[in-house]
């Protein structure tokens, strides 16, 4: 199957997670695991940017609800960023936009993050 | 210089020529020069016998080695020689007596013929001197290595200093010169004596007849020693000709007596273990072991250790271990008397240096030129290494290492060869087996998740006076989690779902298991979709995986009213085809078991059309809209929405079997990847009879089309 991978950069308090590839149920997992990573170094203000994703099924979408709720516990939340119309609508099918901030740009995103502040 | 084996740069003719030319000049010497008196005489006597134990020796170390013969050979022979030396020391005087009379007088003033006679005798003793010692050394060096050996040339000065002091020190002011040298010879052979490792390589018979051998040598040595002391007639005779030499014959008799007299009782002692070792080598030899093997294909694991385990008795190998190339990595399996970290080290040395990759079957490699031995947390120097072939490619390697100075020869390599022949057909079948294992239970999970599908989606399509319904229904082959249903709530309402259950394979199916009961009984009580859809989120929040969710599109038909009221919650549109045109209809909501009931609630919309005569109503799951052909395009909306206009005037059937066709047509060098459900419903007005001809029409077995 195709590749996935997911590369971090810290922006201040804000940690942006960008993804690559196809994220499917073969490759869920590396992103469950940079969800637990950041968690345990108590980052809980995190960006996932779609720019470079492909692809995405359902067993990709149910990452997001996995950690979401421990995240917001923790006054944190998951924003996110840069989705092509495709990757948009399938999110948008399930009601995503209305459980989660999209917005345009990373920067929009990580932006957000230091309005609340 | 002397043992670092110079005499493999001179050709075998060139030491004929050599040990020729030096027996002619003894002679000549002797026969022309011959004095009693004259030290100078002596002396260059001394250097060309010197010269010529030198050159034969290293003749005969060379002779030996090019035979490569096994120690009990080499023993054998030093025992026919020194019998025949021991007979010859005992008749020499009275043969020589018979021959020239009185031969104690001649000693001083020989003739010509006796000069010559005793030249050729004292020669022939120097042969077999020199055939000894050159047999001494390959017994040293049997099985151990060849730079090991320190000990053996400080022996070897030693033994050559007090040759040479006999000639010079003998018997006058620097007698205690020799004495030195003397005793440090003695010391040293002694202690070349002791180690004598290649006897435990040789069965329990051949150790008899060896205990047997050697007392019945090291007393024939001692014997000799005795006979040819200086009292004696060869002792005479021998100082006689050459001082250095007699003190050299002297010393080899004394390191043949020492040295096997230690062999005897060396092998005394190991008669005892000689059962157990020779009944491990009979085992090796038969094929019990390898029948072992055949037993264990079942587990992997078991199967890798048993291996490593007959590897190490196999080739007497202190360590042995298993490489499987995984992909690009190297993986070691069981490690058998070796840390992990020393086989890692040692195979990144033979595997990644290029030492050993591209090996055809079993080589010997050192590891003197190994950087990181010293890393090593034990001395391995000697390495067997063995490709484990399937009929492809190399699988792996398998791996024996000996420690300190034993090191792998040539003969090791054939019994590793086969047993790892053996071992590479175990792991190819236990691996095949245990692919088919998992490719069998794989497939099984599959039958089951399908199994639990087909009993759940609805065997038939309902008929009715007012509406036609066709549906399909055709699942991956690993069972995606499409479900949809009928569910007839009074005579005059028809409730229906159409459902997906992220993930795949036969925890979906439980998944779907559940939505089907969870729907079945919600559409008895509640006759809103709305609600329905609440109920199931709230039931499916508490009982779902956080990672798992279901999104589904439930609606209501009212033959009575006209009217279609449905919700959606995180599935795709509805489709209306009306008046040639499709209008897609996405009322708010959320994908059931993705959010809380709250939340949940406040999104979800419920929509209600007025149904109009013909109107089609298109109900569906993603299979269709992201079927994928070969360049990896989706079929999408838009061929989706052009193919249902095209034949909204056609029968349910039809356009069902229509939009089948073509996402089969666009995708048919593809993989289909995931469930395809596609659910159509066509409204006639009330007493409207071409609705009921159409259903009786319809073509049902495309139904059960299964990839």
């Amino acid at each position: 199957m195709a590749e996935f991978n997911t590369s971090i950069k810290d922006q201040g308090a804000v940690s942006v997670i960008n993804l690559k590839g196809y994220l499917d149920a073969h490759t869920a997992p590396i992103l469950e695991n940079n969800f637990v990573d950041l968690i345990d170094k108590n980052r809980y203000q995190i960006v996932v940017d779609f720019k470079e994703l492909a692809y995405i099924s359902s067993a990709g979408l149910g990452v997001f609800m996995a950690y979401i709720e421990k995240i917001r516990e923790s006054n944190g939340d998951i924003k996110l960023s840069g989705m092509n119309d495709k990757v948009y609508n399938i999110f948008d099918l399930l009601g995503f936009p209305l459980l989660y901030e999209i917005f345009k740009s990373e920067t929009e995103a990580v932006k957000k993050f230091t309005e609340i502040k | 210089m002397y043992l670092s084996f110079t005499g493999s740069k001179i050709n075998a003719n060139l030491s004929l020529w050599i040990i020729t030319a030096l027996v002619l000049s003894v002679f000549t010497y002797r026969l022309l020069f011959f004095s009693n008196d004259s030290f100078l005489f002596s002396v260059i006597q001394d250097i060309l016998v010197i010269s010529f134990i030198l050159v034969l020796t290293l003749f005969f170390i060379k002779k030996i080695r090019l035979r490569n013969p096994n120690p009990s050979t080499l023993v054998l022979n030093s025992g026919i020689i020194v019998a025949f030396v021991f007979l010859v020391i005992i008749f020499a005087e009275k043969f020589l007596n018979i021959l020239f009379y009185n031969v104690n007088l001649k000693f001083n003033n020989p003739g010509v013929f006796e000069n010559l006679v005793y030249t050729i005798y004292a020669l022939m003793i120097l042969g077999i001197t020199c055939y000894w010692f050159a047999t001494f050394r390959e017994l040293h060096f049997y099985k151990e290595y060849r730079k090991k050996n320190r000990y053996f040339l400080t022996m070897v000065v030693f033994i050559t200093l007090s040759s040479i002091s006999n000639l010079l020190f003998r018997g006058k002011d620097y007698e205690y010169i020799y004495n030195t040298f003397f005793i440090i010879s003695v010391i040293l052979i002694a202690l070349n004596s002791v180690k004598i490792s290649w006897i435990a390589f040789i069965s329990k018979k051949e150790k008899i007849s060896l205990l047997v051998l050697s007392i019945i040598i090291s007393t024939l040595f001692i014997l000799n020693l005795i006979n040819s002391s200086e009292e004696q007639f060869s002792g005479k005779f021998l100082t006689n000709f050459s001082p250095s030499f007699y003190q050299f014959f002297m010393l080899i008799l004394l390191y043949g007596a020492i040295y096997f007299t230690v062999l005897f009782f060396t092998t005394l002692f190991h008669i005892p273990t000689a059962e157990a070792y020779d009944r491990k080598a009979k085992e090796v030899s038969s094929l019990q072991y390898f029948s072992k093997l055949i037993t264990q294909v079942l587990d992997f694991e078991e199967l890798a250790e048993t291996i490593t385990d007959i590897a190490t008795k196999v080739s007497s190998a202190d360590a042995a271990w298993i490489v499987i190339n995984d992909g690009d990595n190297k993986k070691i399996l069981a490690n058998k008397n070796i840390a992990y970290v020393d086989a890692d080290l040692i195979n990144k040395y033979l595997l990644e240096s290029g030492v050993c990759d591209k090996i055809t079957g079993t080589k010997i490699c050192n590891l003197d030129k190994f950087a990181e031995k010293s890393k090593l947390s034990e001395k391995f120097g000697s390495i067997a290494i063995s490709p484990l072939k399937s009929f492809t490619e190399i699988k792996g390697y398998l791996i024996a290492a000996r420690k300190n100075e034993l090191i792998f020869y040539e003969e090791d390599k054939t019994a590793i060869n086969t047993f790892s022949d053996y071992a590479s057909v175990a792991i190819e079948n236990s691996l095949l087996l245990e692919q088919s294992i998992e490719k069998e239970r794989l497939e099984k999970e599959f039958d089951v998740a399908r199994d639990i599908q087909r009993k759940i989606v609805p065997l038939k399509d309902p008929e009715f006076e007012n509406l036609s319904v066709s549906s399909v229904f055709i699942p991956a082959f690993e069972v995606g989690g499409d479900y949809y249903d009928f569910f007839e709530i009074s005579k005059t309402k028809l409730g229906f779902i159409i459902a997906d259950v992220a993930g795949k394979g036969i925890s979906a199916a439980f998944i779907m298991a559940e939505v089907k009961g969870i729907f079945s009984s919600l559409s008895r009580m509640l006759e809103s979709p709305k609600e329905i859809l609440i109920k199931a989120n709230e039931i499916l929040q508490e009982t779902l995986n956080k990672k798992n969710f279901v999104s589904a599109l439930y609606g209501i038909i009212d033959f009575d009213k006209e009217i279609i009221r449905f919700a959606r919650a995180g599935h795709c549109p509805a489709l209306l085809v009306r008046d040639n045109a499709v209008e897609a209809f996405k009322p708010s909501g959320i994908g059931l078991g993705l959010t809380n009931n709250s939340l949940f609630k406040i999104h979800l919309e419920e929509i209600k059309i007025d149904l109009k005569e013909s109107d089609t109503l298109v109900f569906y799951t993603d299979g269709i809209t992201e079927a994928q052909n070969k360049e990896l395009q989706d079929f999408g909306d838009k061929r989706f929405t052009e193919i249902l206009i095209k034949n909204a005037n056609e029968s349910v059937s039809q356009i069902a079997s229509e939009v089948i066709k073509d996402v089969t047509l666009f995708s048919r060098n593809h993989f289909q990847y995931d469930d395809i459900t596609l659910v159509i419903l066509k409204w006639h007005k009330k007493n409207n009879i071409d609705g009921v001809k159409e259903w009786q029409n319809s073509t049902p077995q495309l139904k059960t089309r299964v990839l």
